[in-house]
């Protein structure tokens, strides 16, 4: 694994110092626009909160990820026709659309220059039942992959999850000191 | 360690799964004091859903107490000048 491919894995510090300025400004750009806070607005301002939350770490993660990548898919597709984050939507667009095809496009014909018959052709049980299909529907992007890419992506994005919670977690408190 | 390498071998050794779940195992909150590598694929799986099932709720009380704060913090306060200038 050279330090070039995955540098944030190396260095889970950076990871969330990437991660804590894209949330700030996230939060930042949510909180000004002042209304008059109604009980209903909390409910959601916080789903807005955990939606920039996700989208802050996928983007940092970038394209390089299968569940990165559709994270931002999902959201991008949700903000497209509920009307959020229209300021966004121009930069997402163009940067996630360009590497989502390409990496796409690359991973199929990896997987045509390489068959393997053992994990495609036989129908593997494992995979549509049991702890294995579980961890498929928690893990963004990974109902198709195959169990080796499955728990690679699940260690990744644990690993980014875990960061994102302390990073939060840092800025409740934060937020709560007198 | 690359997911590219399972497209360029033919055939996914069990070797590579096993240190691929050990590295796993070292993640989870749970399994982490074992020092041997007892815990099955299946318990380490298993681990992996309910620790991403307690992150994604952790994220979501966080929202919710991020929401609250944030209503009621005052723009001239000493924090919101921290927040910001976290940003530059």
């Amino acid at each position: 694994m050279s330090p070039s491919q995955q540098p944030t894995e190396k260095n889970p510090t950076n990871l969330k110092n990437q991660f804590a300025r894209r949330f700030v400004r996230a939060l930042n750009s949510l909180h000004n626009p002042k209304k008059s806070a109604h009980d209903n607005q909390m409910h959601r301002r916080s789903r807005r909160i955990k939606i920039a939350a996700y989208n802050a770490m996928a983007s940092v993660v970038g394209s390089r990820r299968t569940w990165s990548r559709a994270v931002l898919w999902k959201i991008r597709n949700r903000s497209r026709t509920q009307g959020l984050f229209r300021n966004n939507r121009k930069r997402v667009d163009h940067q996630i659309v360009t590497n989502y095809h390409h990496r796409h496009h690359v991973k199929l014909s990896i997987k045509r220059r390489n068959p393997n018959p053992k994990r495609e052709v036989y129908f593997d049980p494992s995979r549509y039942s049991g702890q294995e299909a579980k961890l498929r529907k928690l893990v963004p992007g990974a109902e198709n992959m195959d169990s080796w890419c499955l728990v690679d992506e699940a260690t990744d994005y644990i690993n980014c999850l875990a960061a994102q919670v302390e990073v939060m977690k840092t800025l409740v408190d934060l937020y709560t000191a007198t | 360690m690359s997911s590219r390498r399972s497209g360029g071998t033919p055939r996914i050794t069990d070797e590579q799964i096993i240190e691929l779940i050990s590295k796993l195992q070292q993640l989870l909150p749970e399994l982490r004091n074992r020092r041997s590598n007892k815990a099955s694929a299946s318990k380490v799986l298993q681990e992996t859903c309910n620790y991403v099932r307690s992150l994604h709720k952790e994220v979501d009380d966080l929202s919710d107490r991020l929401s609250q704060l944030l209503s009621t913090i005052d723009d001239n306060s000493p924090q919101a000048s921290i927040i910001r200038s976290l940003i530059d």
